[in-house]
């Protein structure tokens, strides 16, 4: 027992130190936020450098009411007088004077078309912003015009379906949708991070048998270790480095929710829903069910990872032979994804059932309540004796293959190094 | 300690590869306290031998005792067995990795440190101790290595050519070491392919070629065994007509000496009379102990020769 902490934590400490583990570690978050802050400053920065224009009015109706709409989007706009000399605009634009002055015509205030002259095209946040606000003002001017103008202007506005749970009163319904989202987010961030855990760290434990007995060191930890306290070791190990990663993002998450979001989503008054996200996390259960699901996938896959990475000599060989593994890893995520966006068949339960599918497949079925409760248990059980046989398996073929420095087994090969060992 | 009887038996013990014989019919057993050397050529199956003591190989037939039973696991503990293919981790750091090997080996976290330590500054790598086992040469990780092999103490040393790609210092380092464990009363027992280095270390010696075992003895006996009568004679001067001495047999020129081969039934004394007597100043006069090389040959033929086909028939 001993031993195999031994080999644990030199699994564990020997990963943790890398480079690689703290780059992609600290690298996803700070990628993330990286590209969203660059996405918001390039586009803010654009629209920063010159925010000055001049509205010419030639329609006479619409004038005024475009500056107040520019102005609130934050131009400073200066109206010219009806008629203005456009030669002397045109050649204050090419003089750099001016960026680009709007001209609302006639046709401006029927098809909500209208010019924008400058030396160089507005950017995406600027045409937007323009066109948004032009429009609007239109659509408001011509509404004021109907007699039945407010009842268009709702029917614009989108309608809405309004959901009426038949025999729970307000509070109980508010807080079935609550529980509702909740699943949703559980299992989506769920599935995902099964799916990245069995197939990265999965990966590694393969590449780390694969190392020991390429450079042969196996030899001397096998004289003095069992060869599946050795496996066992491994795969624990590389499991505690894929849970401290996670546990990092999600401390980072939660830092972010618990001290940043809060106050950037009460400036921004718009989404006060959003400010009570945290009745969203998910509950003790659904976070146990996710330790669960995790330990019997991550086993089920990292043995079997184990056992590719004892066949094989090299990291060639274990690319073409671990393929199958990945395929079934991959497979559910995919069918996944379409559950996600609503193609929900009734026949996918019984698919997520499969224990090879069952972390991804039924996590988020359990979480988001869309499954009975006996078929969960029903996929845990079954997942849970898979592990034991895929366990018991990949042992055997381990204990032979990492001694054995020939070819990779054929299939008939490894029945009798399963039999045998 | 369980030094009372035999360390290592192998009885009978057969391993083939598909179609090729890489042990055959081999017997050996080792009594505590020796310093055993495997001795043949590569290839001759020297390294089958040892994986099948330590239970890496089963053999095909026959039986392998260490200590007294099977190979198992807790036996196989008692031993410190350094492989011939010799695996590191690379990106381990050295004092990190022997602390490793030391732990799974039963050594607490603590004194295996402070014994990797003291190893380290013995072998001279007490500055390499926080670096990259990849940062180090070839002969310094095998020094690490050797570290590693014995760490916990073992009873049984078992290396396999832990000479090989050491500089002769290192070699020297390596070589007082293996005497001073022996001298604890270790049992080792070590291959090579070099003969020398077995005549300077072995108390016992086995030699195979080709699969199977062609002599297994103690050194001093088989050399006083395989003493061929030949003498080495030197003179200040003009050499007498050895060649023409009734005793001798043949004269070979070796550089000043002259190394004659006595017929049978001569013994060294007398052809030490006659050069006394004849007046001839001598220089230096000694038996020739045969060196195992020799000895290897004599019994074994030479690996390369043996294995050349035969081209001149009809000589013998």
């Amino acid at each position: 027992m001993k031993q195999i902490w031994s080999v644990v934590r030199r699994e564990y400490v020997e990963r943790v130190k890398t480079r690689a583990f703290i780059l992609s570690t600290l690298g996803m978050p700070l990628l993330m936020i990286g590209i969203m802050a660059i996405v918001g400053f390039v586009a803010v920065l654009s629209e920063q450098s010159e925010r000055q224009i001049v509205l010419v009015d030639q329609s006479g109706q619409l004038g005024e009411r475009v500056r107040q709409a520019l102005e609130q989007a934050g131009y400073e706009v200066e109206l010219a007088a009806a008629g203005v000399d456009m030669a002397n605009l045109d050649q204050q634009v090419l003089d750099e004077e001016l960026e680009a002055y709007i001209v609302l015509d006639d046709t401006t205030a029927s098809e909500a078309v209208f010019a924008y002259r400058g030396k160089e095209p507005p950017g995406s946040v600027r045409s937007q912003l323009m066109r948004a606000a032009v429009v609007e003002e239109i659509v408001d001017l011509r509404l004021g015009e109907m007699e039945d103008g407010d009842s268009v202007r709702r029917l614009f506005e989108g309608g809405a379906l309004e959901y009426e749970p038949v025999g729970l009163d307000e509070e109980e319904a508010e807080e079935a949708e609550a529980e509702r989202i909740t699943g949703m987010i559980t299992g989506i961030a769920g599935g995902l991070i099964l799916y990245i855990m069995m197939l990265a760290y999965g990966a590694q434990t393969l590449q780390s048998v694969l190392e020991e007995k390429q450079s042969r060191v196996v030899e001397l930890v096998i004289s003095s270790l069992r060869p599946w306290q050795l496996m066992l070791g491994k795969i624990v190990g590389v499991g505690a480095v894929g849970l401290t990663q996670v546990a990092i993002w999600i401390a980072c998450v939660a830092l972010l929710a618990g001290l940043a979001l809060p106050s950037l989503i009460a400036a921004a008054s718009d989404f006060e829903e959003l400010a009570q996200f945290r009745q969203y996390l998910p509950g003790p259960g659904a976070v146990l069910l996710l330790v669960v699901f995790f330990l019997l996938g991550y086993f089920l896959y990292s043995s079997l990872f184990a056992a590719v990475g004892a066949m094989c000599r090299n990291l060639q060989e274990a690319g073409q032979t671990q393929a199958p593994l990945i395929i079934l890893i991959i497979v559910p995520f995919m069918l996944q994804m379409m559950t996600f966006q609503g193609n929900t068949m009734p026949w996918m339960n019984w698919v997520a059932l499969f224990p090879f599918f069952s972390p991804i497949m039924m996590y988020p079925r359990a979480v988001m309540g869309d499954v009975p409760a006996w078929m969960v248990a029903a996929s845990i059980v079954l997942m849970a004796l898979t592990v034991w046989g895929a366990a018991w398996v990949a042992g055997r073929i381990y204990k032979v293959g990492i001694l054995s420095q020939g070819n990779r087994p054929s299939p008939r090969e490894l029945l009798r190094w399963i039999r045998e060992a | 300690m369980t030094q009372n009887g035999t360390v290592v038996r192998l009885s009978g013990v057969r391993k083939t590869f598909g179609t090729h014989t890489a042990v055959d019919d081999f017997d050996l057993e080792i009594e505590p306290g020796t310093i055993y050397g495997l001795l043949g050529p590569n290839g001759s199956g020297k390294t089958t031998t040892i994986r099948m003591m330590m239970g890496i190989l089963l053999p095909d037939g026959g039986a392998v005792e260490l200590f007294g039973g099977a190979p198992d696991f807790a036996r196989r503990s008692r031993v410190g067995y350094l492989p011939e293919e010799r695996g590191v981790y690379e990106k381990m750091k050295v004092l990190d990795q022997l602390v490793f090997f030391g732990e799974i080996r039963g050594v607490g976290r603590a004194l295996a440190r402070t014994r990797a330590e003291k190893w380290l500054e013995r072998l001279g790598l007490s500055e390499w101790s926080s670096k990259k086992v990849q940062a180090l040469s070839k002969g310094m990780q095998q020094k690490v290595q050797f570290i590693s092999t014995v760490l916990h103490d073992p009873e049984l040393l078992i290396l396999d050519e832990p000479f090989s790609g050491l500089d002769p210092i290192n070699q020297d380092v390596l070589e007082e070491i293996v005497l001073e464990e022996s001298a604890r009363g270790k049992t080792i027992l070590f291959s090579t392919h070099l003969m020398e280095q077995a005549e300077r270390l072995c108390e016992r010696v086995c030699l195979i070629s080709r699969a199977r075992k062609v002599l297994d003895d103690d050194l001093k006996e088989l050399k006083r065994r395989e003493r061929s009568g030949a003498v080495a004679v030197e003179f200040d001067g003009e050499a007498p007509p050895v060649a023409t001495w009734p005793g001798v047999s043949e004269v070979e020129e070796a550089g000043d000496a002259l190394h004659l081969t006595l017929r049978d039934e001569v013994r060294p004394e007398e052809i030490l009379a006659e050069v006394v007597a004849d007046g001839f100043s001598l220089r230096r006069f000694e038996l020739l102990e045969p060196r195992l090389h020799e000895i290897f040959v004599r019994h074994a033929g030479e690996p390369a020769e043996d294995d050349a086909p035969l081209q001149t028939g009809g000589a013998s």
